[in-house]
């Protein structure tokens, strides 16, 4: 190991331990604690898993209780052990009362869930919370939450959702106190209002074999979005979906950031997974259009692990198509450092952002900003709502700059995401649940 | 032969990677230098263009001709079935490792020959560029499943012996086969039922449709190339009258038919009547219409019911017996799901099949255009057509070509014939039921039992449509279309064929007899 590395990996253990220490204390919250647990006893059995994550799926097409509660017995039913407290349930269920009582616990339940990781059913109800993370030294982006997009009237109202928010966020954000930490960079100033866009809600016409149908369509949304966002001084974020997607909204994105009219605002972001293995190439595209059209203020590019493991490994499985995601974590993660370490050191033309609760990447993005002599407040961290809000509290805590990413929507709407979420978060070998289950600091942040 | 890798399906085009698309428009433009491809009759060795020809042309340019094929005759149906008959014995008698060796050249022949095969079709069939591909690979998986099917089931089955006999079950081959196929599926279908004649030790005689006998003959091609001998397997291009010969002749065994209901009633009838000099039953194996239902319980995700309702209904212009023709929709979430899919329908562009941005491409001739437009008028009238598609982007469908656009209709009566006959084109309807109880009756009433469709997440529910069901494949929460052999066996019930399942364990053994043979082993007291 040379000796650069041998410092890096000093580093990366010294202020990984520091962010460990400055983590809430565990428990602090009952109900939270709670979570944990149900979450604990997902992961440990898988068919009990997917019981219940098919069950909370369900949920907003229920039509009343006596409904929830048959599905849910239902699903349960093909669960070879029910836990005993389960059972009781199930028991519960050969009457319609019970099944009345049931099905309102466990609609309550989901819904108390399903509050953990979206802030609020609009914008409108959002902006308390937002608000309060602002104060606590946290940034916000807003995603909104829907049903798929088929038709042209949904991405007319997806789109009209989006202006509404980008308007409303602004203007309240006008009145939060100065926070310097989220507000400016090397670069120049940070719009405090900041919302996260899905090209896949933006058009009906996302098509994987004929890409310009989608981009073309999406493109005149998003498009007055654009505009919307340089008049209120806000940041708009395309988030990444599929693969199926990906070169529609790659090349969405770099074309309309090009174009002479968005060429000094509005703050605009793109997203790069690094569990894709072609990843690396990818960035090169998008530092070579970065270095080939310059912009004011530049694009941020936030770098995440990516949502959509399990769909990508399952489509390419049937399909008989080479896998494009990394099947081992541990080359993934090697790939999300060795991506870091390019967007570091390409500051001068991009904004960098680091997407992930793991700890250890991280620190290690922490570690080798400082190494290449950068300040710590051109870089971003960014955390999802309900499962990285320990992190964020250290990260801030720490005199970083971290943004939470936050989902607004109704239940109907946020389920899918919350499905994916739950997936996520109870996956055996996902680095929160590693840290849940008191694996060793130290296993926690050694190189992958 | 034992050290063959175990079957697995042939991976389609990755059209989503641009790399993989870029290939495409060589592919064709290659394709067109060659047309009109010339293609003759093979009787056995003899290649001949025949005294008549007729022409397929390009259903979404039809002055563009396609290929220009021999007509075959009566009298060339049976010189094909006599050399057949004389090939037979001999074909039969090298083993189904040999037959097996040779599908799999076959196949090898099909795989060098992707992108030219997939572009030949998008020109005869207008099959849009990923259902051409698509079709290619599931001719190159008949050829290898039945390769390996044939060989197992050459082995026998496991009989129970008792001391002082032998018994063994054995299955040999029936004959010779004709194949009569369509043109919607113009190499897998053909290839499908050809491979399992050919694997099981019989001899083809094949009568493609008129629409697609270019892709018949790369078919032909491929087998002769993979080994298998040319008296073993003729080509006949040509119309009904070439059929009607193949199914009365005495010489014929087997009749391997997918088509309409009316062509199979009448192959069905003929086959059961016993020519002079005839020592055989024939046996018919039939794939015919479909009506297929798909039915969207209260409970199900509309997000995923949308799309997959409208690509199992308009992929190819609804030309697949599998195709979703009606949506029986629990009245509860009626409005909504009539409301997205119309959304949907609306922005599906119709087009050329070459452009990989079509949604909908033509349908396949001029007259298949006049019955689709022919019930798209009585949906109008029995009913309310609450989404055409094809006309958002420019005003119109392109001007020449057999183009429809893409139709959903609501609310129709019950006793329209809309909500009865195969359209066999981009027509959809949608009907509130009561419950998914209501829309099991409404499924019992049916001729046809083909496909048919589930979106539900009860549990219960799922286990209630899946006992009741008629059809002979149903899909729950995914699109109905898009069976993979190995997977989805495929085959109707009802009217809607024999119940033989293609690409599926049991399909090679309509192709074959079993024979039980059974030797006594004593001798004088002595077990030998």
């Amino acid at each position: 190991m040379s000796t650069v590395q041998d410092s890096t990996e000093q580093e990366v253990r010294r202020i990984g331990a520091e962010l460990a220490d400055a983590f809430p204390s565990a428990g602090h919250s009952p109900m939270r604690a709670l979570d944990s647990r149900a979450m604990e006893l997902a992961a440990r059995d898988r068919e009990l898993k997917a019981a219940l994550f098919r069950f909370v799926d369900v949920v907003p097409a229920c039509r009343s209780l006596d409904d929830l509660a048959r599905h849910l017995t239902g699903f349960l039913e093909e669960v070879p052990e029910t836990p005993p407290s389960l059972a009781a349930a199930m028991r519960i269920a050969h009457t319609r009362p019970g099944r009345a009582a049931l099905g309102a616990a466990a609609a309550g339940g989901v819904k108390h869930m399903a509050h953990r990781f979206i802030v609020g059913e609009s914008p409108a109800a959002a902006l308390e919370v937002l608000r309060g993370l602002w104060k606590r030294g946290v940034a916000s982006t807003v995603d909104l939450l829907g049903e798929a997009t088929v038709t042209e009237a949904e991405a007319d109202n997806y789109a009209r959702r989006c202006t509404e928010a980008l308007e409303e966020i602004a203007r309240e954000a006008a009145r939060w106190p100065e926070r310097p930490v989220l507000e400016r960079d090397s670069a120049g100033r940070l719009p405090r209002a900041n919302v996260s866009v899905k090209v896949s809600a933006l058009t009906p016409l996302l098509r994987p074999d004929a890409p310009e149908r989608g981009r073309d369509d999406a493109a005149c949304r998003l498009r007055p979005l654009l505009r919307r966002a340089r008049e209120l001084d806000a940041h708009i974020h395309i988030d990444m979906e599929s693969l199926d997607s990906r070169e529609a909204v790659l090349e969405l994105v770099l074309g309309l950031l090009r174009e002479d009219e968005f060429r000094e605002g509005p703050s605009a972001g793109l997203v790069l997974q690094a569990y894709l293995r072609d990843s690396p190439e990818q960035l090169t595209t998008i530092l070579e259009w970065a270095r080939s059209c310059p912009r004011t203020p530049p694009v941020q590019i936030r770098l995440v692990k990516g949502a959509y493991w399990d769909h990508e490994l399952v489509e390419a499985r049937q399909h008989g198509w080479p896998t494009p995601v990394f099947e081992v974590k541990a080359d993934c993660d090697r790939n999300f450092e060795a991506l870091t370490r390019r967007l570091v050191h390409a500051r001068e033309l991009v904004r960098v952002a680091i997407g992930s609760h793991n700890l250890r990447s991280v620190a290690h993005a922490i570690a080798v900003s400082r190494q290449a002599g950068g300040s710590d407040q051109d870089l971003e961290l960014q955390v999802l709502r309900g499962l990285g809000d320990e992190l964020q509290d250290a990260l801030a805590a720490s005199g970083l700059r971290v943004r939470t990413y936050c989902p607004v929507g109704d239940l109907v709407a946020g389920m899918a995401y919350l499905v994916r979420r739950l997936l996520e978060n109870t996956s055996n070998d996902s680095f929160l649940h590693e840290q849940a289950t008191g694996t060793p600091l130290e296993e926690l942040l050694a190189a992958p | 032969m034992t050290d063959l890798p175990e079957f697995s399906n042939e991976p389609i085009l990755e059209l989503r990677r641009a790399s993989v698309r870029a290939g495409l428009a060589d592919a064709l433009a290659a394709v067109d230098e060659t047309l009109p491809l010339e293609v003759p009759a093979m009787i056995g060795g003899e290649v001949t263009p025949g005294s008549a020809s007729f022409e397929s042309s390009d259903p979404g340019e039809p002055s563009r001709v396609v290929a220009r094929a021999a007509r075959a005759t009566e009298d060339d149906a049976r010189a094909a079935v006599a050399i057949a008959s004389r090939a037979a014995p001999g074909w039969a008698a090298i083993g189904a490792e040999a037959r097996a060796q040779a599908l799999l050249g076959a196949a090898e022949w099909l795989r060098a020959r992707r992108l030219e095969l997939a572009a030949l079709e998008v020109r005869e069939c207008a099959k849009p560029w990923p259902e051409a591909d698509g079709d290619v690979c599931e001719a190159i998986d008949f050829l290898e499943y039945y390769a390996r099917a044939a060989v197992a089931l050459e082995a026998g089955r496991t009989l129970l012996q008792v001391p002082g006999e032998r018994n063994e079950l054995r299955y040999v081959p029936r004959g010779v086969v004709a194949v009569i196929s369509p043109w919607n599926f113009p190499l897998a279908i053909p290839c499908g039922m050809t491979a399992a004649a050919l694997a099981t030790g019989n001899a083809v005689v094949l009568k493609p449709a008129e629409q697609s006998p270019a892709c018949a003959l790369r078919l032909v091609q491929a087998l002769r190339a993979g080994g298998v001998p040319p008296e073993a397997i003729s080509l006949l291009p040509g119309f009904g009258e070439v059929g009607a010969a193949l199914v009365h002749d005495p010489g014929v065994h087997t009749i391997a038919f997918t088509g309409s209901l009316p062509v199979g009633l009448e192959i069905v009838r003929a086959a059961a009547e016993v020519a002079p000099g005839q020592r055989h039953l024939k046996r018919v194996v039939a794939e015919l219409g479909g009506k297929n239902c798909v039915i969207v319980a209260s409970d199900a995700d509309l997000d995923e019911a949308v799309p997959a309702i409208v690509s199992s209904a308009f992929v190819y212009a609804g030309q697949k017996c599998s195709a979703a023709a009606r949506v029986l929709v629990d009245e509860a979430i009626a409005d909504a799901l009539i409301e997205r899919v119309a959304g949907a329908v609306r922005v599906l562009v119709v087009g050329q099949a070459s452009s990989l941005g079509t949604d909908v491409p033509p349908v396949i001739e001029e007259a298949a255009a006049e019955r689709v437009n022919g019930y798209a008028e009585m949906a109008e009238r029995d009913g309310r057509i609450v989404a055409r598609g094809g006309e958002a982007a420019d005003g119109g469908l392109p001007e020449a070509g057999w183009f429809c656009p893409p139709i959903v209709a609501a609310d129709l009566a019950g006793d329209s014939p809309v909500l009865r006959e195969e359209v066999f084109g981009p027509l959809l309807t949608i009907e509130r039921v009561r419950d998914v109880d209501a829309a099991l009756e409404v499924l019992d009433g049916l001729p046809f039992a083909l496909t048919g469709g589930l979106f539900a997440r009860d549990p219960a529910v799922i286990r209630k449509v899946r006992e009741r069901t008629p059809v002979g494949n149903l899909y729950v929460n995914r699109g109905i279309t898009g069976a993979m052999v190995g997977r989805q066996p495929f085959g109707g019930n009802r009217l809607s064929g024999t119940g033989t399942k293609a690409g599926g364990p049991d399909y090679l053994l309509h192709f074959v007899e079993p024979r039980a043979v059974t030797e006594n082993t004593m001798r004088h007291g002595l077990v030998v």
